[in-house]
């Protein structure tokens, strides 16, 4: 059994909401950071070598914009992911810490490299020779992109675990069937939004003519060219999904459809827009189209998020964790036992509600229902129920995995279930001050044999590997089940 | 807890712990020099002075102003790896204070990302000029942003200790039990940041002194040594006064401890601890004491206090465990600990760890070797 969690209630805003918005500000600088590495490594090379004059002082103007955005709002974001995760889902990063903890602590001795070697660069490169200030940068471009390697492992492993669910291996868990795809897709992303952000930069470093600007700005641009690959590595990505997530983010959700496209039609534009202007016409790009084109990147990369995010229905780890913090292999317990009878936290305006009927209602349907749903504000249960009687309600809800695929199995009681229906029709009803304070029984059995029907299992068509012994000797679930609450 | 900490315990607790607590300190290390900086620079504002150099212009205004934004970097990396540990070893005691907490916990982002671009900003030659009331202004918004975040880590933690308590603060929404255990407990990390930040920037002091004609060459040779000299005395008073108000503050929050922790901070768990918390802390006084005799600097007693305060700095970690596993539920922990010792990657973490600090030595020793900037 998992520790349950209190429940924040923020408004018609679901705390998945909030969740993105900081994951994808912080995807985006992070990502910006590591493609920025690389592109400095590339400028530090041309200036060596003597095949761009400029390029030195677009590294170091450019340095100061690297540090400013990503050691600060780089690192802090992703601290704050880390405290948003945890307010949207602590059972989920318990798991993921859980299993790669020393994953984690060896991608932090990367961010130590990273802000050493960056710091060096930044305080002293003017007092140092060429070939240690490329060292430098070279260190930090490693260190950083050493940070992406690290994470996309960790991240891939929550949509697509593979093997990892039967042998429990790191290695198997980590090198993922999605880590490779992504790896590399993410790879471009830095080197694109890098460039993209370089252009940005090179218009307003001071006295530079057009021509040497146009120069630097070409150059830039040779970080898109592997946006070349994008097409085959975002095939081989999808391809890596399993197919109920495949089939989310191709037509079977629309609104995940919708983001998806944004991302790629984001991405088309950029691409397009690089290889035949950039790179084979050469053309200027000016400080205001180049903030287009970044906005068109935080636009592709808002809704590769979100789509990364959404795919992952009804888990946030595949096979091992609901989306709502329940587990798979708990659920037929939970129709048994019910839901809220092990949750310490009080409804909080429990005097508002009217019943003890209602005020269970409000806890299942915090507990099984409010990661991803609101009462009345956005992906609202009483308007997606709005055309519902009273039995439509209890056949849907008892048979939730096959009312929509990305919503996990019921896991209470008949009773609960009947509770969840009354306090939706309660709050459907305008919150009335009096209510029915007992539930009908006659209504127990239908509920039951809905429930028997849908099962307990997911709805998703790719099996559940077969679960060992030896994997639940480790999972964390188990070792914490013994233990008093 | 029938022996010393962390010994004794299931060996994959007693490992997790040990590696908590080092990290922790780190991370307090690195912490103290902004929050301590900070207040230092409230005070110099604040009091400029009446000589003829005020004191934002002296050394160690100086040197505070341009270290901070890389020592809050380095305390914000720092703080990640036991906000990793903290979670495999208090995993439920944490999520849950964190989420008790709720929107009040996640202002520490904005806030400490409002804290680093005022710390660029008071860096820079322009803040240098504006008047007084803007200057100061600025300083005490730096400084409460850190004592903001500071007071949110430890309200975070005594949540985390009392469970007993988190129903009723779900349902109310007050966070905070007892404000005077919240703020002895608090007074004692701000007064203990003043030791810490005075070591480190005397070390700083001292590679900076043959450096100063960089800072203002109006300023002559005399007239800098007679400013080195009173920055040495200051921060061995300020040393010296941090120690003293945090052992007073430490024992207001042990008034406010349950009996059972004092059983265990006094018993065969935390006795030793406390006895090396004490000598150390005298090690350090007497460490400035001798230094005060002596006209710079000097090597071996700037070194003796710095061992003496990483001495009292895992002495004082160790007691905090002490107090949070006298609270906690031993056998939760040790279960946990002892799952999570089973999924594999220590390995991995030794040899890059051991690669990155090689990397990391490679890049000080590029900049130690530099050419010396020509002064303008
Ligand atoms: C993993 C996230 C998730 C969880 C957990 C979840 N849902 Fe949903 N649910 C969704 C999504 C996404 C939709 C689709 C909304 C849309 O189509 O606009 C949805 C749709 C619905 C609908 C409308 C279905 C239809 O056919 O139009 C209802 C009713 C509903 N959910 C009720 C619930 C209830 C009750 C619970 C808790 C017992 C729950 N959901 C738990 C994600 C979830
Ligand atoms: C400059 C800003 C910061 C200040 C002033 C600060 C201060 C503190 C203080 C005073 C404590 C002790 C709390 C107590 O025991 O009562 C603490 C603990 C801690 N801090 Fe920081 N901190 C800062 C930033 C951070 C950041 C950004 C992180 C994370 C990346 C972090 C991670 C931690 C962790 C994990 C603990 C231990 C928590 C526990 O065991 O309950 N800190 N910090």
């Amino acid at each position: 059994m998992n520790a349950i969690y209190p429940v924040n209630d923020y408004g018609p805003l679901m705390p998945g909401l909030v969740m993105a918005a900081v994951a994808i500000v912080h995807v985006f600088l992070a990502q910006f950071a590591v493609g920025g590495g690389i592109l400095l490594c590339y400028f530090q090379w041309l200036a060596m070598t003597g095949r761009s004059v400029d390029a030195r002082s677009f590294v170091h103007g450019y340095f100061k914009v690297l540090v400013l955005i990503s050691f600060v709002l780089g690192a802090l974001t992703g601290v704050g992911i880390w405290f948003t995760s945890i307010q949207v889902s602590a059972p989920t990063i318990g798991e993921m810490v859980f299993h790669f903890h020393w994953i984690w602590a060896t991608e932090w001795t990367f961010f130590c490299l990273e802000v050493v070697a960056g710091y060096c660069f930044y305080r002293y490169h003017d007092q140092l020779s060429a070939r240690t200030c490329l060292t430098l940068l070279v260190l930090y471009a490693f260190a950083a992109w050493m940070s992406l390697f690290w994470i996309n492992g960790i991240l891939s492993w929550q949509l697509t675990p593979g093997h990892w669910l039967t042998t429990h291996s790191i290695v198997d868990g980590f090198l993922n069937p999605g880590f490779w795809p992504s790896l590399f897709f993410r790879t471009i992303v830095c080197m694109t939004l890098a460039a993209l952000i370089g252009c940005v930069v090179v218009n307003v470093i001071p006295d530079l003519s057009r021509e040497q600007r146009q120069e630097l700005i070409n150059k830039a641009a040779h970080l898109m060219i592997p946006m070349l690959a994008m097409p085959v590595l975002g095939a081989w990505y999808l391809y890596s999904m399993p197919s109920d997530s495949r089939s989310w983010v191709l037509g079977g959700s629309p609104a995940m459809m919708l983001f998806f496209m944004i991302s790629v039609g984001a991405s088309l534009a950029i691409g397009g827009y690089a290889l035949i202007g950039l790179w084979l016409q050469k053309l200027y790009i000016n400080g205001a189209t180049a903030s287009l084109l970044l906005l068109l990147a935080f636009g592709a990369t808002a809704g590769g998020e979100f789509v990364r995010e959404g795919s992952r229905k009804p888990y946030t780890v595949r096979h091992v964790l609901y989306s709502n913090g329940i587990r798979p292999e708990e659920v037929a317990g939970l129709r048994f036992r019910g839901c809220v009878s092990d949750d310490p936290f009080p409804v909080i305006h429990e005097k508002q509600l009217p019943n003890e009927v209602v005020t269970i209602g409000a806890k299942v349907f915090r507990r099984q229902c409010a990661v991803c749903h609101t009462m009345e504000g956005s992906n609202a249960v009483v308007h997606l129920t709005g055309a519902w009687d009273a039995d439509q309600m209890r056949m849907n809800i008892a048979k939730l995995q096959q009312t929509k695929p990305f919503m996990p199995p019921f896991a209470g009681t008949a009773g609960e279930l009947e509770s969840l229906v009354q306090y939706i029709q309660w709050v459907h009803a305008k919150r009335p001050g009096s209510w029915p304070g007992t539930i009908d029984e006659s209504n127990l059995p239908k509920i039951q044999r809905w429930l028997d029907e849908a099962g307990t299992a997911p709805a998703g068509n790719s099996p559940h590997p077969q679960t060992t012994e030896a994997e639940i000797s480790i999972a964390p679930s188990v070792a914490l089940g013994s233990l008093k609450r | 807890m029938n022996h010393m900490f962390p010994f004794r315990f299931d060996s994959h607790l007693s490992f997790y712990l040990v590696i908590y607590v080092l990290t922790w300190v780190v991370h307090f290390f690195l912490m103290a020099y902004v929050l301590a900086g900070s207040l230092w620079l409230v005070w110099t504002t604040l009091f400029p002075g009446t000589g003829t150099v005020p004191r934002t212009k002296q050394p160690l205004a100086r040197l505070l102003r341009d270290w901070m934004p890389f020592a809050l970097s380095g305390a914000i990396t720092a703080g990640v790896a036991p906000l990793l540990f903290v979670q495999i070893l208090y995993r439920q005691q944490f999520y849950t204070s964190n989420l008790l907490l709720g929107w009040r916990w996640m202002v520490v982002i904005p806030v400490l990302v409002a804290a680093f671009y005022l710390l660029y900003v008071v860096k820079s030659e322009t803040a240098s000029r504006w008047p007084l009331i803007a200057r100061l202004g600025l300083s005490i918004g730096i400084a409460a942003c850190f004592l903001f975040v500071a007071f949110c880590w430890t309200a975070n933690h005594l949540l985390s200790l009392s469970s007993a308590v988190w129903p009723e603060a779900y349902r109310s929404g007050e966070a905070v039990r007892s404000t005077f255990a919240l703020s002895m407990r608090l007074l004692t990390w701000v007064a203990g940041t003043f030791p810490t930040m005075s070591i480190l920037a005397s070390w700083q002091l001292r590679g900076m002194r043959s450096r100063t004609a960089a800072w203002d060459a109006s300023i002559s040779e005399a007239e800098w040594a007679v400013l080195f000299n009173t920055e040495h005395r200051r921060l061995g008073y300020a040393s010296i006064a941090g120690i003293a108000a945090a052992f007073a503050c430490a024992c207001g929050y042990w008034t406010t401890l349950e009996t059972s922790v004092h059983t265990q901070l006094i018993g065969h768990a935390g006795w030793p601890w406390l006895i090396i918390a004490i000598a150390s802390s005298l090690f350090q006084i007497v460490g400035w004491v001798m230094q005060f005799r002596r006209p710079c600097l000097c090597n071996r007693w700037l070194t003796t206090i710095t061992v003496a305060l990483l001495t009292a700095l895992v002495a004082v970690a160790s007691l905090r465990e002490i107090v949070r596993l006298s609270l906690a539920n031993l056998d939760q922990a040790t279960t946990s600990t002892r799952a999570a010792s089973q999924v594999g990657g220590f390995r991995l973490f030794l040899v890059f760890t051991v690669l990155n600090i090689g990397l990391i030595a490679w890049c000080i020793h590029m900049v130690r070797s530099r050419k010396p900037r020509i002064p303008q």
